[in-house]
């Protein structure tokens, strides 16, 4: 076994391939075409790509599930498929893969013991996360009765029961309600702020701009961009000015002379008005709500 | 290695939680009661009346025979049944990825796995044991009851009379006990003897000597056969080899369940793994033939035939040994030494079968 | 759909053989040692023969084939039952001979076959009135004998340490051939067995006593309380009295010389 770097990297993949032969057609699929990626430890990085692009197939290759047929994967300085890797790591996957016939407790003490937690401290950690992700109401009713939002929070208490320093989340807001993706939001930022590494895939673009700090964008097994939010999302050729209140034609032609004394040319000006997102303007509705709290969303019937 | 023990430990108890909250076994397992108890009912049908040493050999033959095949029976479709979607089910479902992201070996998800359906055979094979023992109890009732109405024809209180000779046997053997010289005990057991014969007369009910001598010695005669059907149908009851064939049965049906866990680490389907699994149950029964015309290697084997018979012998099971539990219900001694001898084979052969289902399943792609 | 590297699956395919190769050898060792401690308990199995296949059917076959033999053997039993009742003495012969090929080694399938046989099937031929004569119901009684002795001799190839096999065969000579000779061998080998019933000890005896044979007679009492310790002698059950008073009786009647006599006075 390697001896972990101090400051090693969270995630890190040199030449990473996988390939599947299919002997019908005589073809080999590459589901992952050479990839190189680097996760630092602390950052919210998201995987982006269409579906069969490779995303999952990286996530299982990180999980030490599926062995790379080239290259190399290391989970802090640590093969994925080790013990000790797999102790610091969370999973969260895509379409909640539990036991149906166990209940919430059940589910997280089975997880827990798994993990090496034992006793009362499993016993305490499991009050916690309940508390956590708000499933007081369903964690005596066994798995098969929840809704598609419950499974998600069963999910996220399991992924952390055993404090991992770095969390997998494969589409962790999938069909949950906008109230609930904000508080998973909400979790994922905590825990960032916690020190944890958090990589998650999602195909809803907004949710992953409001949290990653870094994406990559896969296609065809092969990942195509990487980077700094930041960085990509900036048209970095133009600049925005926010002005307060609400600007007449008249004062716009003024603004537009005084930036023309700064050099700018005003053919280039464009006036609108800021919006907000449809996300935004749900949440605030909703919570001013009276009788609605933050953690209190009903299990669907 | 104890925190590996563990989480086999952890798995094992959850995969028999599943399985005892499914339903299916539940009915199999009700099947299996109902169809120990018709044994006992059905034996009724076995033998006419008769009167002759031997005579409750064969009902207690069909209660014994019928029990121990549908713990078999039964237990054989529980142990493959539920042993063949164990793999297949979790991939499925997909619930083996959130347990191997965890920090669990594969080979100690495999184990865990397996150890559950032991816990549940070992449960089922309880349940129907003691439903067996009830069986086998309510027989014996059935069998003493039958003897006490044969043979207390011409006794008016036959328990009675019973009760005496055993006083008379009991004082006998006190005597031979204290030991000594020999004319003098005969002399004190024929001086017990006529004290005997005088009360069998009555309390002063003049009897001519002759019929009391015959009373006495009819009484002494009936009871002795008695004692001996009695004691017949005790042995062959509360026979303590039982356990040993219980046992058996249970080896048999663990080391199904690990070809079965075998066949799975690379099937494509559960019903490809039940199929697989008994017909090489069946064929397991004809091993020893296969082994034997091919260590004999007879004239009349060609070098293909040969060569298969030779795979059979090497790989497949010799489940016909087993069938030694047929020679336990018959009645016959079967040493305890010759039963750790089946019982190691069978750990043993499990053992081989689990270390290669771990390496087949530690590399399978999931 | 198989991506695992080649030097993978190699290193696989090394250690299942491995593995394999290790225990095939020790497994064929380990039968062979089984086979041997089974065959000293003289238990056979059954060998699956088509002739037995072609009896029982397809049905039972795999009742045979999967370890339910002994199942289907209580339940031929039962046809054997029913053919007493209907007195098809035939048809009840060749279940007895299913049902002792199935489990040989259950002995009370011999035992009340041959009874069945030599006894009920043997008495019914003397009154079948179908048959023209005496004679030949005498004949066809004597064939149901015959039957029943094949039955108790093979039984007791298959389980020569069962005393009631050897016992019964006795009586068969001693009621219904009237051969007190061959019933007093018979009886004297099951004396010898183990769990065998005290009385049969002293039958050789009685039955050269029935044949008129006084002389050997006399030697079988002689020999039997010679076996018998003094305390055995003692002993209700062995009738060391009834002994003593028949080998008196014999020294009388056959005149042996003071010397040689067990009781001289």
């Amino acid at each position: 076994m390697e001896t972990p770097a101090i400051n090693a990297l969270a995630v890190e993949t040199i030449g990473l391939t996988k390939r599947y032969p299919l002997t019908w057609k005589r073809k080999v699929l590459v589901a992952l075409d050479h990839l190189d990626l680097q996760i630092r430890p602390g950052e919210v990085f998201g995987l982006l790509g269409p579906n069969g692009s490779g995303k999952s197939t990286t996530l299982k290759m990180l999980l030490g599930l599926v062995v790379p047929n080239e290259g190399v994967a290391r989970i802090f300085g640590l093969p994925p498929d080790s013990l000790a890797a797999r102790r610091r790591v969370g999973f969260l996957p895509e379409n909640p893969y539990f036991y149906s016939f166990l209940n919430g407790d059940e589910t997280l003490r089975f997880y827990g013991k798994l993990c090496g937690v034992t006793g009362t401290a499993l016993e305490k950690r499991i009050e916690e996360l309940i508390d956590l992700v708000g499933l007081q109401n369903g964690r005596e009713r066994p798995l098969r009765s929840y809704s598609k939002g419950m499974l998600q929070r069963i999910g996220l208490a399991q992924a952390l029961i055993h404090d991992p320093d770095l969390l997998f989340l494969d589409e962790p807001t999938a069909g949950v309600d906008p109230l609930g993706s904000a508080q998973i939001r909400d979790l994922i930022l905590r825990l960032k702020k916690m020190g944890k590494t958090v990589v998650f895939s999602s195909h809803l673009l907004e949710q992953v701009q409001e949290v990653a700090d870094r994406v990559a964008i896969f296609s065809l097994g092969k990942k195509i961009l990487e980077g700094s939010l930041d960085l990509l999302l900036t048209e970095s050729r133009d600049t925005q000015v926010q002005i307060p209140g609400e600007l007449d034609s008249v004062r716009q032609e003024q603004v537009c002379r005084l930036l023309g004394q700064a050099g700018i040319d005003p053919a280039g000006v464009r006036f609108s008005r800021p919006r907000l997102s449809l996300e935004q303007l749900y949440l605030r509705t909703v919570q001013t709500q009276p009788g609605v709290s933050l953690r209190d969303s009903q299990p669907r019937p | 290695m104890i925190t590996s023990l563990h989480r086999i430990m952890v798995i094992g108890r959850n995969t028999l939680t599943e399985a005892v909250r499914r339903k299916v076994l539940n009915v199999l397992l009700v099947f299996a009661l109902a169809l120990v108890a018709s044994s006992v009912l059905v034996s009724q049908l076995a033998t006419p009346d008769l009167d002759n040493a031997g005579l409750f050999d064969p009902q207690i033959k069909f209660v014994k025979d019928f029990g121990c095949g549908a713990i078999g029976l039964f237990g054989f479709a529980i142990a493959l049944l539920s042993t063949a979607q164990l793999i297949p089910d979790e991939l499925e479902k997909r619930t083996i990825y959130t347990i191997l992201a965890k920090p669990v070996r594969r080979s100690e998800f495999l184990l865990g796995k397996f150890l559950g359906i032991v816990f549940l055979v070992v449960l089922a094979v309880a349940l129907m044991s003691i439903a067996f023992s009830l069986s086998l109890y309510w027989q014996e009732v059935r069998a003493m009851a039958y003897a006490d109405s044969i043979y207390d024809v011409g006794f008016s209180n036959f328990p009675e009379v019973v009760d005496k000779v055993h006083r008379y046997e009991a004082e006998e053997a006190q005597i031979q006990a204290r030991g000594g010289d020999a004319a003098m005990q005969t002399q004190a057991i024929r001086a017990l003897d006529e004290k005997y014969r005088r009360e069998e007369a009555g309390g002063g009910a003049a009897k001519n000597s002759v019929e009391e001598e015959t009373n006495w010695e009819r009484s002494k005669d009936t009871v002795e056969a008695y004692d001996r059907d009695v004691r017949q149908i005790h042995d062959q009851i509360r026979d303590p080899q039982l356990i040993e064939a219980i046992l058996l049965i249970f080896a048999k049906l663990i080391m199904s369940a690990g070809i079965a866990l075998f066949i799975s680490t690379f099937a494509t389907s559960s019903i490809f793994t039940i199929v697989t699994t008994f017909l090489i149950y069946l064929i397991g029964h004809l091993e020893s033939v296969a082994r034997d015309v091919w260590l004999q290697r007879g004239a009349e084997v060609t070098i293909w035939q040969s060569g298969l018979l030779g795979l059979l012998s090497l790989l497949i099971p010799d489940m016909n040994s087993f069938t030694i539990v047929d020679e336990i219900l018959a009645g016959n001694h079967v040493p305890w030494t010759h039963t750790f001898d089946l019982l190691g084979y069978a750990g043993v052969y499990l053992v081989v079968l689990l270390a290669v289902s771990i390496v087949i399943f530690d590399y399978r792609e999931i | 759909m198989t991506g695992l590297p080649l030097r993978l699956r190699l290193r696989r395919a090394l250690l299942v053989a491995l593995i394999l190769g290790l225990w095939a050898p020790a497994k064929i060792v380990w039968e062979l040692r089984i086979a041997r401690a089974q065959n000293q308990l003289r238990y056979q199995g059954v060998t699956l023969t088509r002739q037995l296949r072609d009896q029982l059917g397809q049905g039972l076959s795999i009742g045979v084939l999967s370890g339910m033999g002994n199942v289907v053997a209580d339940l031929v039993w039962l046809e054997v039952t029913i053919a007493w009742e209907n007195q098809e003495w035939f048809r009840m012969g060749g279940l007895i001979n299913l049902c002792t090929a199935l489990q040989p080694r259950f002995i009370t399938y011999w035992d009340m076959g041959a009874w069945q046989l030599a006894w009920n099937a043997s008495v019914a031929a003397t009154k079948d009135l179908s048959l023209p004569n005496p004679l030949r119901r005498e004949k066809a009684s004597r064939f149901w004998i015959n039957q029943g002795l094949a039955i108790y001799k093979r039984g007791i190839e298959n389980n020569p340490e069962s005393w009631r096999l050897w016992a019964d065969t006795g009586l068969l000579y001693e009621q219904r051939l009237g051969d007190y000779r061959t019933a007093a061998y018979y009886y004297g080998e099951a004396a010898k067995r183990p769990n065998c019933l005290t009385f049969y000890e002293r039958f050789p005896a009685i039955m050269y006593g029935l044949a008129g044979d006084d002389w050997n007679s006399y030697e079988a009492w002689k020999a039997l309380w010679e076996r018998l310790t003094p305390a055995q002698r003692a002993e209700p059950r062995h009738e060391g009295d009834r002994i003593e008073k028949e080998i008196r009786h014999f020294e009388q009647k056959l005149s042996i010389p003071t010397e040689k006599r067990v009781f001289p006075n």
